[in-house]
């Protein structure tokens, strides 16, 4: 069992937004991040597969099992964590553990404990009483406590200080180190991913617009710079995205194309870039 | 083995990292049969990717540094120094034809080029 | 212990804080029994008041986002529904038990007396009715949710409305298969419970094409 993710042609239709065939594939031992703007089909795309929406078309396999003809094995080695707590608040930890563990034939009580002490959750707490950061936590102990190989995290940093984003990829760092382990991480916050991410999945408005290496992604595009008189409408045809401004512009290029902008100045471009330039608001910065 | 990454060097990582090891190899900070960091281990640490690092790791193979063996790690090869040198020396055959070629453009004598080679061969030793 | 007994658990985890609230709603219908002197008004009463607590689970899943929680647990969404169905049961059959111990205790301290007809005649209604507004109920909750579906929890209160309408016109007599039905107690409780199983099996059928069809 190689490969612990496979979506295939996904799509999805509702009024006023299509997901269009989605296809991307995510290898044991790795965390691949899902990129895009808000509103391009990310939650969605983690919502198909989890099988919480109906799919128009498509295949979802996790961990080799079909995510609707084999719901239940699908996720038994599954750990999702989403941007808010999903438990009833009113819940004592103890009750969290005792409502989960239920479904789970491996759960590991003691794995529980040393999650929660590891992330200074108290025990006697109710939900409702953990700050955002800590119910995050809580989710991710829970996954932890039934060694889920495939973990989805959806937005999990939105509304979590620096500090808590830092603290979650140290994490995710170590729970992918034995290479037994997967991630898919779901964010519009790119800054996380940009070091530790080994591969990018980037849906654009319903579509796949890259999925592969992330250096490869970052490495196949630059970012140019130069003067006004610069700019000419050949070059202009080539560039991704551009934003003008009265001393200049900068724009967003191809790597292979590279030699047409020699005489400008070329810098590697981020993820941040390389999103913001190709989605439809970059095109408006013309 | 010391590893410092730099975000902002625009050099990418694993190339960083490739030179790092090359460096310490160099140097005998990196002694034949000595082990690199695990893979994953190290990605963690340095907060990078794993393929990041594998990539480096696989070129360093590739080029003669060192060798990948399944399940025990990545070793120093001991020809290691030898093989730096030989690719240095490459470097320095390319730059100093650069260097000619662009002599002859200037006009300028084999012996004029001599003379700017020692003035800065003593001013890099001063460093 | 097999996924749908699971299931009945986590809903009963859920309504646990709430617990106190239904038992309270139980004690209102002692009195209209009381006051009416009739076991059957006690009863339809207790059955329409626990027929309307019937959206805890769905408001309380709502509240917090719960509905994700349910996604990613690795059960089949038939076994959730079907475990919610027989949740919403045990709440009902539990209202029901509670009901006919203690309406005829009242009523008997107030001199009257239950003869073993009135009994079973109104526990078979108590089912019937618990059922008749359930198996509407709850399609509806699955459907619009407890907020849009807020009128799924007036059904009852409707159905009741319109059982009294019917005690009192009491059309049994026009009818000779009413009347051979009505008359024999073993043939009605028999009649009651396989419409109530078919019932339930049917708006069972029905929430699990919902939920699987579940578009947002």
């Amino acid at each position: 069992m190689n490969d612990y993710l496979e979506v295939r042609n996904l799509s999805k239709s509702f009024d006023g937004f299509q997901l269009r065939d989605i296809t991307f594939t995510l290898p044991k031992g790795y965390i691949m991040g899902l990129i895009g703007p808000n509103g391009s089909g990310k939650t969605t795309t983690i919502k198909l597969i989890l099988n919480m929406l109906k799919r128009t078309g498509g295949e979802v396999k996790i961990l080799g099992f079909d995510n609707i003809t084999h719901e239940q094995e699908a996720k038994r080695n599954l750990g999702v964590v989403f941007d808010s707590n999903y438990f009833s608040d009113e819940w004592k930890i103890s009750q969290v553990e005792k409502s989960v563990s239920a479904f789970y034939e491996n759960w590991n009580t003691q794995k529980f404990s040393e999650a929660l002490k590891r992330f200074h959750i108290q025990p006697s707490k109710k939900v409702k009483e953990l700050s955002k950061g800590m119910q995050m936590k809580l989710m991710l102990a829970c996954a932890f406590s039934y060694d889920a190989k495939l973990l989805i995290l959806d937005e999990p940093t939105s509304g979590l200080d620096p500090v808590s984003r830092d603290e979650l990829l140290n994490i995710l760092s170590e729970y992918i180190e034995d290479g037994e382990h997967s991630v898919l991480f779901s964010t519009h916050i790119t800054g996380d991913l940009e070091r530790a991410a080994d591969y990018i999945t980037y849906i654009s408005y319903g579509e796949l617009f890259f999925s592969g290496g992330k250096d490869e992604f970052i490495d196949g595009f630059r970012i140019v710079k130069g003067g006004r008189e610069e700019l000419s409408a050949d070059l202009g045809k080539k560039m991704l995205g551009i934003r003008n401004f009265s001393t200049g512009f900068e724009a967003l290029v191809k790597t292979e194309d590279l030699k047409q902008f020699v005489h400008l100045n070329v810098e590697p471009a981020t993820i941040d870039d390389i999103v913001v330039f190709t989605s439809k608001r970059g095109e408006q910065y013309e | 083995m010391k590893l410092i990454i730099s975000n902002i060097s625009g050099v990418p990582i694993y190339e960083q990292i490739k030179q790092q090891v090359k460096s310490a190899i160099m140097s005998g900070d990196l002694q034949a049969d000595e082990t690199l960091p695990s893979l994953r281990t190290l990605a963690k640490e340095l907060k990078i990717s794993v393929l990041t690092v594998t990539k480096a790791y696989t070129e360093l193979e590739q080029e003669g540094f060192v060798k990948n063996v399944q399940g025990r790690g990545c070793f120093v090869l001991g020809r290691g120094s030898e093989l730096l040198r030989e690719q240095l020396i490459c470097k320095i055959e390319n730059s100093l034809s650069e260097a000619i070629s662009a002599a002859r453009v200037a006009n300028l004598s084999t012996e004029e080029l001599h003379h700017l080679l020692s003035i800065l061969m003593e001013e890099k030793t001063d460093e | 212990m097999s996924n749908i007994w699971k299931s009945v658990k986590l809903d009963f985890s859920l309504v646990k804080p709430y617990v106190k609230t239904i038992c309270f709603t139980m004690v209102l219908p002692v009195i209209f029994a009381a006051i009416n002197r009739s076991l059957l008004t006690g009863i339809s009463f207790a059955m329409c008041f626990i027929a309307m607590t019937t959206g805890y689970t769905f408001s309380i899943t709502e509240k917090n986002s719960m509905e994700r929680l349910y996604g990613i647990l690795p059960i089949r969404k038939s076994d959730m529904v079907i475990g919610r169905y027989i949740f919403i049961i045990i709440m009902g059959l539990t209202a029901l038990i509670f009901s006919l111990i203690a309406h005829p205790v009242i009523l008997t301290i107030l001199g009257e007396s239950i003869g073993i007809v009135d009994y079973i005649s109104a526990a078979v209604i108590g089912i019937f009715l618990f059922a008749l507004y359930t198996v509407f109920q709850l399609p509806g909750y699955y459907k619009l949710g407890s907020i849009k579906g807020r009128v799924f929890m007036y059904i009852p209160v409707a159905g009741f409305l319109i059982t009294l309408l019917l005690i009192t016109k009491s059309p049994v007599g026009e009818s000779k298969l009413l009347f051979t039905i009505f008359n024999s107690p073993v043939l009605l409780m028999l009649l009651t419970i396989i419409f109530v199983i078919v019932m339930y099996i049917v708006s069972i059928l029905v929430s699990i094409k919902i939920l699987k069809n579940k578009e947002a």
